[in-house]
């Protein structure tokens, strides 16, 4: 259908439309007009992605010199894959209405193993396997060795690809990664390359955040992106974590063991290079001295995006004259290197600020700080000189590398802990250096700063406000979204009695109570008689999941359980837990019902839908804190006290909020779903907990449904369940909360559409 | 109130959705109904407990079942214990199914059910009745859970070669793997809301679904035998033994009168039956006649509010005063019919009365 978005012409390809879906594209329409950023949460299941896609690309079109490119962001590859397949169906749909096949250029990227058709690397199992083989057989040095001696293998899907590839653009269409790969292979281009090409002219991209928000990997993608760009970050609840750990570096014995194999290999390799090829070592010392000149002049014409690894300042100077030769450089990381070593047999924990650290350097090693910063750029050229081929070995001193240089530069927002060993086995020497990123708006500010409009955007972003305090930005639109149902098909719980009257918590002190995991196993228990087909229960931790799953045990209350469903536990162990979630499916497909155990946090919670039979009911047993103990968190806490003024306690309970909220948002894909949710806790009935919940979940808990024993709660899940067993079609949905064209128009329905979005 | 209320909207409705369109229906039906009688059955939700409860229904159901289909059958099966167990088999007497079913009260209800043994029991029946007639099994199903020793899937693909209808009646809550079976049978899947709701589902599957197209036409042998009644005093009456009596224990059946096939002479106390030595299926004249409704069911009757009504506001059937908001007019004859009455004609009498008194009386 064709809508009319303040004057818009939107093509929605689909003959209905959900009312908030409407609401969506107002509030969007309006973040881009305002050229600004924008928070917008809506449930799950009422069609985010394709309302966002036909915004954007009517945009487009309408205003191509606004905004010239659509940047996706999604978190997996599977998430790329269904982004791309909408967008497909928008295409065909604009084809078809128009009559004339438009010239849009969509393409998904994803790493070199996804994307390689070259029969021996792709063929390689793990990412880094086929990122270093790839690399040694298209690095340039390569390539040119092979033109005086023919027998050095390279690709030939890369050769092709450089030789013609450049000078025709990929013709208009919707490129999946598999289409990709088929192109690639009937032209005989490499994919990868041509997509990272192609991304420079396209006009939408879907990849991963990475690819913007890991510094590492964004200047080499993406700084070439257009600055009148839509960023769009979806799944963006998790967004100020994917900031830290891009920023973060952690560094074991075994790292810094590795590291001096490699340093050691670097100086073998000088020492041959030296006798062979003295002129090419001269060669990068006077490129060097010219310094990184020619990056600077790139980034004043604002071509680059703004690399954080890489302040400006540095690229004013030269490289320090104490690390430009190749011998001294890696001299000067030896002595690095002991220093880290020295430092991490502490018998203490130790905590310092990244200035601490560094005069502490300066006194025991007399290494300054500006040599340091150059650490990273050095260590670069350095590879590229030595010709080395296979950079995945390495990773370790590049790690130290980009840590030398990272600690160098900022002074502010990182903080650096040692500690000598796990807290959980305090026998066990395991000394570990944290150096750890608290400030998520350090990664993401380059992304704010040169992106025209950034939407963020995700079923569960409640409560909106905190996101642009602790990303550090100000949005111009914010608004939550409800989901307008034609019957009620969530059924919010909050567990907070058992049938003995003792009050359900995971809160520390009661933790171990015998009488709170009996009623814990009850509730299961009782769950398990009346729901059918599958149930998934998420537990605050693996330890405390282990605990209480023994305890179960031993009381008989499993054996119970088992009588109804049968029980797969999630693991930390990814291929078991896989197989776990496998055979789930089929004991749900088969009506013989399972219950999945797991671990809010886990793989579970964060990637998994169950949809439909495969989640009637999800059980969140106790609130989901953080691990309070971790200094890494106590560090971060206090940063954002100090600085961005946020409570300890409500960003813990906001973050333990987000969690549960996604966790029990698994069970609800869909309109035509429907799902318990149970909160045993009963701090969940506590006004600053509901509060934090989605407005969509928020809104159906209403005071009968607080505090309940677990005998109530089995009495309106049994009514509830019984409730939405009778026949639902469409037809009943057609005009509550599923809209024609003529019924969207209507006035008072576009009344009803401006309550939806709620403002803050 | 609400509920009843509730209920005949939902009547109504179902009606006249049938009776617009014409449909032909199956005459001869074969029905299984599964009788779940694991653990879950001893809940409580249901007044005394679910079993009582559904036995107590299923005794009505079958009643009804055989004033509306005459020349049909029902077989009863239980399951418990990962077990199925023919409770009675296929048969068109419902005395025999009545005194079975009032014994299973005191069943003791234990452990799971199995979906795969009670499909796979009765299927090794269904599957030898000739093809002119309906397959069908109604599932009544309680707990959520089923112990299966093989693939389902493979048992639903077999049971739709077959042609055998599956329905299913859930006590509790909307089981998946019911949803699959039956979606891919053809049968219907309902969840009761509360006892009278499910008394309802339970009558939705007294009338014979309609006929599927693929069915074989085909002209059916019957036989009417005569009850011949010969007094004691008779010379040439010779007793004979009844041939339903052949497998139950009860009474030699030794007797002079009774219903002779007219093909062999087998003596049968009861109609209707399949006669167990030449195989011809004996009826009588007023079982096919009952089951003639179902050929030419009556039209629904139309829906108007009493306001439009002109003239005196009486029901034409029971003469009561019209109160209601809306009354409902025979669309041949345009007398006109408070509710009440309205689904009498159409459930009990299946022909309008007033259109029969001007056939009579012109």
């Amino acid at each position: 259908m064709k809508l009319n978005i303040e004057g818009l012409l939107v093509y929605f390809p689909y003959d209905y439309i959900y009312p908030e879906q409407y609401s969506y594209m107002l509030e969007l329409k309006r973040t881009l007009d305002a050229k600004g950023h924008g928070v917008l949460e809506m449930p799950s299941g009422t069609g985010k992605t394709i309302s966002l896609l036909s915004l954007i690309v009517a945009y487009q079109r309408a205003f191509p010199l606004e905004v010239t490119k659509l940047i996706y962001c999604s978190r997996t590859v599977p998430e790329i894959e269904k982004v791309v397949e909408e967008l497909r169906k928008l295409m065909e749909f604009y084809t078809k209405e128009t009559g004339e096949s438009n010239n849009f250029l969509a393409l998904a990227l994803s790493s070199r193993k996804n994307l390689c058709i070259h029969p021996e690397v792709s063929s390689l199992r793990f990412g880094k396997e086929v990122d270093g083989k790839c690399h040694s057989l298209t690095a340039s040095y390569i390539r040119a060795q092979h033109h005086s001696n023919p027998n050095l293998p390279v690709c030939r899907f890369y050769e092709e690809f450089d030789s013609v590839g450049r000078q025709v653009p990929l013709p208009a269409g919707i490129y999946n990664l598999d289409d990709l790969k088929a192109f690639g292979r009937r032209k005989g281009w490499c994919p990868y390359y041509l997509a990272r090409y192609s991304i420079l002219h396209a006009n939408i991209v879907v990849y991963s955040y990475h690819y913007l928000l890991d510094p590492k990997i964004a200047d080499l993608v993406s700084k070439e992106l257009a600055k009148k760009s839509v960023v769009v970050f979806d799944e963006a609840h998790n967004i100020d974590n994917v900031c830290i750990d891009s920023m973060s570096v952690n560094i074991t014995r075994r790292t810094l063991d590795r590291c001096q194999n490699n340093v050691d290999t670097l100086q073998n390799t000088i020492h041959k290079i030296k006798e062979t090829d003295a002129a090419k070592l001269r060669e990068e010392y006077r490129r060097l001295v010219e310094g990184l000149k020619e990056a600077n002049v790139a980034r004043e014409t604002d071509i680059y995006l703004a690399n954080p690894v890489l302040p400006d300042e540095i690229l004013q100077e030269a490289v320090p004259g104490s690390i430009r030769t190749a011998e001294h450089f890696v001299g000067f990381m030896r002595r690095f290197l002991e220093y880290l070593k020295s430092r991490l047999r502490v018998q203490h924990v130790v905590q310092e600020s990244a200035p601490q650290f560094l005069k502490d350097v300066f006194d025991k090693v007399c290494i300054d700080r500006k040599p340091l910063r150059f650490c990273a750029e050095r260590l670069q050229s350095l590879l590229r000189t030595l010709e080395i081929a296979d950079i995945a070995d390495f990773s370790a001193v590049t790690l130290i590398s980009n840590f030398a240089t990272l600690v160098s530069t900022y002074s502010q927002g990182f903080t650096i802990i040692i500690e000598p060993f796990e807290d959980r086995t305090p026998t066990i020497a395991n000394p570990v250096l944290h150096f750890s990123c608290m400030d998520p708006s350090i990664a993401i500010k380059p992304v704010f700063q040169r992106f025209q409009s950034v939407v963020i955007t995700s079923g569960t972003l409640s409560p909106l406000d905190i996101y642009p305090r602790i990303l550090d930005f100000r949005p111009v639109t914010m608004a939550s979204f409800t989901m307008t149902l034609a019957r009620t098909c969530l059924c919010p719980l909050i567990v907070g009695r058992g049938n003995d009257q003792v009050a359900l918590s995971s809160k520390f002190e009661t933790r171990e109570d015998f009488a709170v995991i009996r009623n814990y196993g009850n509730l299961l228990l009782e769950m398990s008689a009346i729901v059918p087909d599958g149930i998934v229960a998420f537990f605050t931790s693996y330890v405390y999941m282990e605990n209480i799953v023994a305890s179960w045990y031993e009381q008989g209350i499993l054996e119970n359980i088992q009588r109804n469903k049968l029980i797969f536990i999630e693991t930390q162990d990814a291929a078991e837990t896989s197989m776990a979630l496998e055979k789930y499916q089929e004991a749900c497909e088969n009506g013989r019902g399972a219950i999945l155990l797991s671990v809010a946090r886990g793989k579970v919670s964060e990637g998994i839908d169950f949809v439909h039979h495969y989640g009637r009911a999800v059980l969140m047993f106790g609130v989901p804190y953080v691990y309070t103990q971790s200094r890494i968190l106590k560090a971060r806490l206090e940063y954002l006290r100090d600085q961005f003024q946020i409570r300890e306690n409500d960003f813990l309970t906001f973050d333990a909020m987000r969690h549960a909220a996604q966790c029990v948002g698994r069970a609800i894909r869909g309109k035509t779903d429907y799902g318990l949710m149970i909160f045993a806790d009963k701090r969940y009935a506590r006004a600053d907990k509901r509060g934090k919940l989605p407005r969509w979940i928020q809104e159906h808990i209403n005071d009968g449904s607080l505090n309940l024993t677990v005998d109530e709660a089995v009495q309106l899940s049994k009514h509830f369940l019984r409730q939405m067993a009778q026949p639902f079609r469409q037809e009943d949905q057609l005009g509550l909360s599923l809209l024609t064209l003529e019924q969207l128009e209507s006035e008072e329905m576009l009344q009803k559409i401006t309550q939806i979005a709620h403002q803050t | 109130m609400g509920s009843a209320q509730g209920g005949r909207v939902r009547l109504t409705q179902s009606h006249s959705g049938r009776d617009t369109v014409p449909v032909q229906t199956e005459k001869m039906r074969h029905l299984y109904v599964v009788i779940d009688c694991s653990r879950s059955m001893e809940d409580q939700d249901l007044k005394p407990n679910r079993l009582t409860s559904t036995l107590k229904l299923m005794e009505a159901f079958v009643d009804e079942y055989f004033d509306q289909n005459p020349i049909s059958q029902v077989g009863i099966i239980t399951t418990k214990n990962k077990r199925a167990e023919k409770l009675t088999d296929l048969a068109g007497n419902p005395k025999k199914h009545i005194t079975a079913l009032m014994k299973a009260v005191d069943t003791v209800c234990v452990g799971e059910p199995s979906l795969y043994n009670s499909l796979n029991l009765a299927i090794q029946t269904l599957k030898h009745m000739p093809g002119h007639t309906s397959r069908e099994i109604l599932i009544i199903l309680s707990s959520l859970t089923t112990c299966d020793p093989a693939n389902i899937y493979e048992l639903i693909k077999t049971l739709k070669s077959l042609k055998v209808r599956v329905s299913v009646i859930g006590l509790s809550a909307e089981v998946r793997v019911c949803t699959v079976l039956t979606r891919e049978t053809g049968g219907s899947y309902h969840v009761i809301l509360d006892e009278s709701h499910f008394k309802e589902l339970l009558m939705l599957h007294i009338k014979p679904p309609p006929a599927s197209s693929s069915s074989e036409c085909s002209l059916i042998r019957m036989g009417f035998p005569q009850h011949t009644i010969a007094s004691v005093t008779d010379q040439d009456a010779k007793p004979s033994f009844s041939m339903s009596h052949l497998d139950s224990s009860s009474g030699p059946g030794l007797s002079l009168g009774g219903y002779f096939c007219p093909q062999c002479h087998a003596t049968y106390t009861e109609l209707p039956v399949e006669c167990k030595v030449c195989g011809l299926t004996l009826v009588s004249a007023p079982h096919l006649a009952r089951s003639f409704h179902h050929l030419f069911p009556l039209q629904a009757f139309i829906e108007s509010p009493v306001e439009n009504l002109q003239g005196d506001r009486f029901c034409q059937a029971c003469q009561a005063e019209l109160k209601d908001k809306s009354v409902f007019s025979c669309p041949s004859c345009h007398s006109v019919f408070c509710v009440e009455c309205d689904l009498f004609i159409h459930e009990s009498l299946h022909c309008c009365p007033c259109c029969i008194y001007r056939q009579t009386a012109p």
